[in-house]
């Protein structure tokens, strides 16, 4: 039987791909290029990895206010993840996918450890649920 | 979330994309907080202004809700700094094509109906209103200081989500609109003094460094143990800057009173040490900068009395909203700053500025650790941290 992560949905969407998985907070505005789709945190463990197209895993965002525009500016540039999935989403992420149309969960209660770098996993809006393929 | 018959209709986009756009941000806010419903604002705060943050698609974006059919701000808006002086940016290597879009920007957020200054500390220009009032304020060095020393009640917005607010006069029932959820979760005791040899811990760069520190470590609300009960006002401008740098936390209690024992995390003459290093990486700069976040009146005021009679030996900018700016200048505050040799950048931000980057130098010397944290990452530039009387006293001659 497959294995499942019960998750909120936040913004509507459905996506399929592969997990990347940040175990610190990203802070979006100054720690990820818009431009390429990168974080550019020296300090961060994602650092120079590209984030296009996954599902990128990550416990909340921090920093600026402005970071809703970076996510946007993500999306615009087709740089986005696929879907985001939080720990605990804040305002940031929140809004700023909601504007991007980026799909995003998030799982208060339920814990993301099993989430691996490079595990395929489904998401969809109608179950409430992060399915491990 | 419970959405009245206008709200569900809003979202449904029958009262323009710029509405459903909002409802569509509050939605998704109501969604993560479990809220119950929407509550009213008294004041939108909005971040997002500096076209060197927002970019080209942030532009865009805001053109096409500003243009949309019916928008506008629906309860009383400020809006964040922009990236230039809106008046001078001319006379200060800015380039044309950079200030076409930034007056464009500010153009968008004009006609949705905001109000003159472009300031991070709105409470500085505009009438606070009494203690409890809900806002709506990005920009969190001034959401934590609505919450924390105004009594007003905020959660940390996002630039979209007070965008949201201003435009709908809403904000979700959440987090710190809700009394209960506004006592301190963690104390950061303050044992300084002792250890510095009688040193007493003052000045927006101790409250910034203490700031800095604690903002990484609590993502809650804050208590502070071991400071004065009513710092100065800079000193807590200071304090919320650092803190909303690094971090979640949009709130802080100073010497709080209840029974609950609390987790005490200690900040001593190490973590001072460490948290300056970090932010600290040069000795000097060849740039002072003043005004991160933009100087209030009151600092403009000990600042023109401590360049009185004096010149400054180096480049100095001093960042200050107009409407500050044109109260102090009534004051011959600005006169006196001006006659010493520094520039003023009124209306724009220390950090998200290309001004800095056309003056060309390596390095900077501030009292900010927010300006020290954003200053290096956008930049590139060395800064040292100093305090700011040091700062005039090294650089200045009669």
């Amino acid at each position: 039987m497959r294995r499942s992560i019960t998750a909120r949905c936040i913004v509507e969407g459905n996506a399929t791909g592969e997990v990347l998985v940040s175990s610190q907070p990203i802070a979006f505005l100054r720690g990820v290029d818009p431009e390429r789709g990168i974080v550019c945190d020296p300090k961060h463990e994602l650092y120079g990895v590209e984030f296009r197209g996954k599902i990128l895993v990550f416990p909340n965002s921090v920093g600026s206010s402005v970071g809703a525009y970076v996510i946007y500016r993500l999306k615009r540039n087709h740089k986005s993840p696929a879907a985001i999935i939080n720990q605990n989403t804040d305002i940031i992420t929140a809004s700023g996918c909601a504007i991007a149309g980026i799909p995003l969960y998030d799982a208060p209660k339920a814990s993301l450890a099993e989430l691996r770098s490079g595990m395929q996993v489904l998401i969809n809006s109608k179950r409430s649920e992060v399915l491990i393929l | 979330m419970h959405l009245t018959k206008y709200e569900e209709e809003s979202l449904k986009g029958e009262n323009g994309p710029a509405l459903q756009m909002a409802y569509r941000v509050l939605l998704a806010i109501g969604r993560i907080s479990g809220a119950e419903k929407l509550i009213p604002v008294e004041w939108a705060h909005v971040s997002g202004v500096s076209y060197l943050t927002i970019g080209d698609y942030g532009l865009e974006f805001l053109k096409r809700i500003s243009s949309s059919k019916g928008a506008k701000f629906r309860v009383f808006t400020t809006v964040n700094p922009c990236g230039m002086d809106t008046q001078k940016w001319d006379e200060m290597k800015i380039s044309a094509d950079y200030a076409d879009n930034q007056l464009k920007i500010n153009s968008y957020y004009q006609k949705l109906g905001v109000a003159t200054s472009f300031t991070c500390v709105p409470f500085q220009s505009y009438k606070v209103p009494r203690a409890r009032t809900h806002v709506a304020w990005a920009e969190s060095s001034a959401a934590i200081y609505a919450n924390s020393i105004l009594g007003l009640m905020t959660n940390r917005e996002s630039a979209v989500s007070a965008l949201a607010s201003a435009l709908t006069g809403k904000t979700v029932l959440c987090d710190l609109h809700i009394e209960e959820n506004r006592k301190p979760t963690k104390i950061v005791r303050v044992s300084f003094e002792r250890q510095h040899s009688g040193r007493r811990f003052k000045g927006s760069l101790d409250f910034g460094i203490l700031g800095y520190f604690a903002g990484a470590i609590v993502p809650g609300v804050i208590g502070f143990s071991g400071i004065r009960t009513q710092p100065e006002i800079e000193e807590s401008k200071a304090l919320c800057a650092a803190i909303g740098t690094v971090g979640s936390s949009g709130m802080f209690v100073i010497n709080p009173s209840g029974k609950k024992k609390l987790e005490t995390i200690e900040f001593t003459k190490k973590e001072y040490n460490e948290t300056f290093s970090e932010l600290s990486d040069s000795e000097d700069g060849e740039l002072i900068v003043f005004g991160c976040p933009q100087m209030t009146l009151e600092e403009l005021y000990e600042l023109s009395r401590s360049l009185e009679y004096k010149k400054l030996k180096k480049k100095c900018v001093v960042f200050c909203s107009s409407k500050v700016y044109e109260i102090a200048k009534a004051h011959g505050y600005t006169d006196t700053i001006e006659g010493a040799g520094a520039m003023f950048v009124r209306d724009a931000c220390a950090d998200f500025t290309p001004l800095l980057s056309s003056l060309g130098v390596d390095s900077v010397v501030t009292d900010s650790c927010k300006g020290a944290h954003y200053m290096k990452r956008v930049h590139n530039v060395k800064v040292a941290l100093k305090d700011i009387s040091k700062i005039v006293k090294e650089n200045s001659s009669p």
